[in-house]
């Protein structure tokens, strides 16, 4: 038997959970290529017109495992804090793969809600073990190990490479910016002009949270809680030269926390921020014009600081 | 302290109610137009969905009118509705607009916070716990009669004899309503306006087509956005049945007064399909979806906001539930931009498709007498 994993959404938070918990099982997993056009191409042409790009690139990987596996893993993501919710999209994520098409591979959808009690859902990655014919024993295991997983999951941030002298903070869904062909190089544009990119998780979780706390309303959404608390913590400590907010066209959190931050931001007081908006569409030449104008702009505005000597702060949210 | 609550479907009726029954000061919030759309889409961002948009074009409205303070409704996710508060604050504040707004927290977020912002819209002064507690009930009883009589109208539209006749009839009977206060004025108003719309003449052996209504619930409430669809199809012809109200919404323990299938039967009814809630009224959906295609219906509408994340998410597994019921549904998403003469060219193929299904399915059943 073969599972599939589309390598899409979540894959990019917890693949690798979920991939050991397969080798665990002794089960032979598949992972779908890295995104390419054809991929981004076919999920845009059978999935709902409307959805999000994450969403159509994932149905585009989903069409990827058809005719190579015989099953597909698609934990259903329902919270990845205490007290949060996923997207949306998540909690209806592998309905959607069902609905595709019908000559896909069948749907594996153990709940994932980690901030709720364990008692709740782990017994249905257990459950999903014994389906895969795994031994009570061994997919015990697995389900243990795969806890212990999660849980040094979430204390790690990432270690950060310095490519160059200016750091540029890139708050973004992590499937979209480290899917290279989704944000079309992003993060290598940006090595490539000698700053040094900062992701969501390259901050703790708990800084995250720290900073997320101070806003007025709650953010109910987890990621964006943390996307959110990043980038204040990037603001007010003033880690970054600059803040690229990298959203995906008809993202809905992002539209919510895009503008909370904007405003957020601009009433601090705050280093530059820019938003960008990734699709399907999205070509190489207006990111790349934007990207360099905005570091241009960041580098030439730290040199007419440094020249009348101070206040590298300014007010106002920047440039949009 | 001047009130002013967003408007939607049958709300601004029970919020009349209620500022009778505590003596608030409110201002009535104007019907939705061209303009209200215009300030709204103008201020909010660029993707937020339509009921942002446009409950923010009201409240700026509605300020200039002369209210000061605003009174919302928060949540706790994962639809985007529990954040519209804030962000509407946020872009009014920047706008310079004077004002306060009221967060009324639903009460399964957390009973405190409900009740906490409850008492500062009334005061202790005005009713004591049993007697809020009293009139609220008996505002949620009223509520649900508005809703149930829009239900019977819906109903009968489209059989009915005289046009316009139902109409007329449902207007008396809301005017009947309004006017009950205590538990049993609303019991025999409920009674008298019910019998008022059974009096309507229908020609209940007119050949008609069923057609539910499902979606998001502002735009299927929403006259202005929905482009009066209800009516719509009723002077069509078609007897039409809606999955969404206010009182359903809002009651407790996930009843469903008017629509009767409670909470579970609809969650039961999706779990082929859908099988968890994915907030705002997605699950609703494809539940209501599902029970209609069990009950014969010809046709489904389903109505969302443009990039309303629940609603897309059912959007694409309703394509599932279609093609294996064979229940024709129509997804219309509806943005500011939409135009009155696309949804109506597509709710007409809609009808033309559920007619010939049902002549198909009549041919094959003379068919099989034959045999």
């Amino acid at each position: 038997m073969r599972v599939g994993i589309p390598r899409a959404m979540l894959y990019h938070h917890y693949g690798e959970c979920w991939l050991e918990f397969m080798e665990t099982l002794g089960v032979e997993v598949f992972v779908s290529d890295y995104t390419t056009s054809d991929i981004l191409t076919r999920g845009t042409v059978h999935a709902d017109n409307e959805n999000c790009l994450p969403v159509k690139v994932f149905s585009g990987h989903m069409f990827e495992l058809k005719d190579r596996v015989d099953l597909a893993l698609v934990p259903r993501v329902v919270s990845e804090e205490y007290g949060t919710w996923a997207c949306p999209k998540f909690l209806g994520l592998p309905d959607l793969a069902r609905s595709l098409d019908p000559d896909l591979p069948d749907v594996l959808a153990p709940v994932m809600d980690l901030g709720d009690r364990r008692c709740l859902w782990v017994k249905d990655w257990y459950r999903t073990a014994r389906a895969l014919g795994a031994s009570r024993l061994s997919a015990a295991a697995a389900v243990t190990g795969l806890l212990e997983n999660l849980a040094r999951h979430r204390l790690q941030s990432r270690a950060h490479v310095d490519t160059g002298d200016m750091k540029i903070g890139v708050a973004g869904h992590l499937y979209n910016v480290h899917d290279p062909r989704v944000s079309l190089g992003l993060l290598d544009r940006i090595r490539a002009m000698d700053a040094t990119p900062l992701t969501v998780d390259h901050v703790l979780r708990s800084r995250a949270r720290y900073h997320a706390n101070t806003l007025s309303r709650k953010i109910f959404w987890s990621f964006e809680s943390r996307l959110a608390g990043t980038v204040l913590n990037w603001s007010r400590s003033r880690s970054v030269a600059g803040i690229l907010f990298v959203t995906s066209f008809a993202c809905g959190p992002g539209s919510m926390v895009g503008a909370l931050l904007e405003d957020q931001l601009g009433r601090e007081g705050s280093v530059p921020l820019m938003t960008i908006t990734l699709d399907e569409h999205a070509a190489e030449a207006g990111l790349v014009t934007r990207l360099e104008a905005f570091i241009d702009m960041l580098r030439y505005s730290g040199r007419a600081d440094t020249r009348v000597g101070g206040a590298a702060v300014r007010a106002g949210g920047g440039p949009r | 302290m001047r009130l002013a609550v967003p408007r939607m479907g049958n709300l601004a009726l029970i919020i009349r109610d209620l500022a009778v029954r505590f003596d608030l000061d409110y201002v009535e919030t104007p019907p939705f137009s061209e303009n209200t759309v215009r300030i709204g889409a103008a201020l909010a961002p660029e993707f937020a969905c339509l009921p942002l948009k446009a409950v923010l074009g009201n409240f700026v409205e509605v300020v200039e009118n002369g209210a000061d303070t605003l009174v919302t409704s928060g949540g706790h996710g994962p639809c985007r509705f529990g954040y519209y508060s804030e962000i509407q604050r946020r872009i009014l504040e920047r706008e310079g607009v004077e004002f306060r707004m009221l967060v009324l927290e639903p009460i399964t977020t957390s009973l405190r916070a409900f009740y906490n912002s409850l008492r500062e819209l009334i005061p202790r002064e005005k009713a004591s716990l049993p007697a809020l507690f009293r009139e609220l009930k008996q505002a949620l009883d009223k509520m649900v009669a508005f809703d149930v009589l829009d239900k019977r109208a819906m109903a009968l539209r489209g059989l009915e004899v005289v046009p316009g006749a139902v109409d007329a009839a449902l207007a008396e009977a809301r005017g009947m309503m309004i006017g009950a206060f205590t538990a049993k004025e609303i019991r025999e108003a409920r009674c008298e306006a019910e019998a008022r719309l059974r009096g309507v003449r229908v020609d209940t052996s007119r050949s008609h087509l069923k057609i539910g209504i499902v979606g998001e619930i502002f735009v299927v409430l929403e006259p202005f956005f929905n482009f009066d669809i209800e009516r719509w199809l009723g002077r069509r012809g078609a007897v039409v049945e809606r999955a969404t109200s206010i009182s359903d919404r809002i009651y407790p323990r996930g009843r469903h007064p008017v629509f009767g299938y409670d909470e579970d039967s609809v969650a039961a009814a999706a779990r082929p399909f859908l099988n968890h809630k994915i907030g705002g009224d997605g699950l609703l959906s494809v539940g209501a979806t599902v029970i209609y295609a069990r009950r014969g219906f010809d046709a489904v509408v389903h109505l969302l906001p443009f990039t309303c994340m629940p609603e897309v998410i059912a959007k694409g597994i309703l394509g599932r539930v279609s093609s294996e019921s064979g229940l024709p549904v129509l997804s219309l998403s509806i943005d500011e931009q939409t135009g009155r003469a696309g949804v109506e060219t597509r709710l007409e193929a809609l009808m033309d498709l559920a007619w010939s299904n049902r002549r198909a399915k009549e041919r094959s059943a003379e068919m099989g007498v034959v045999r």
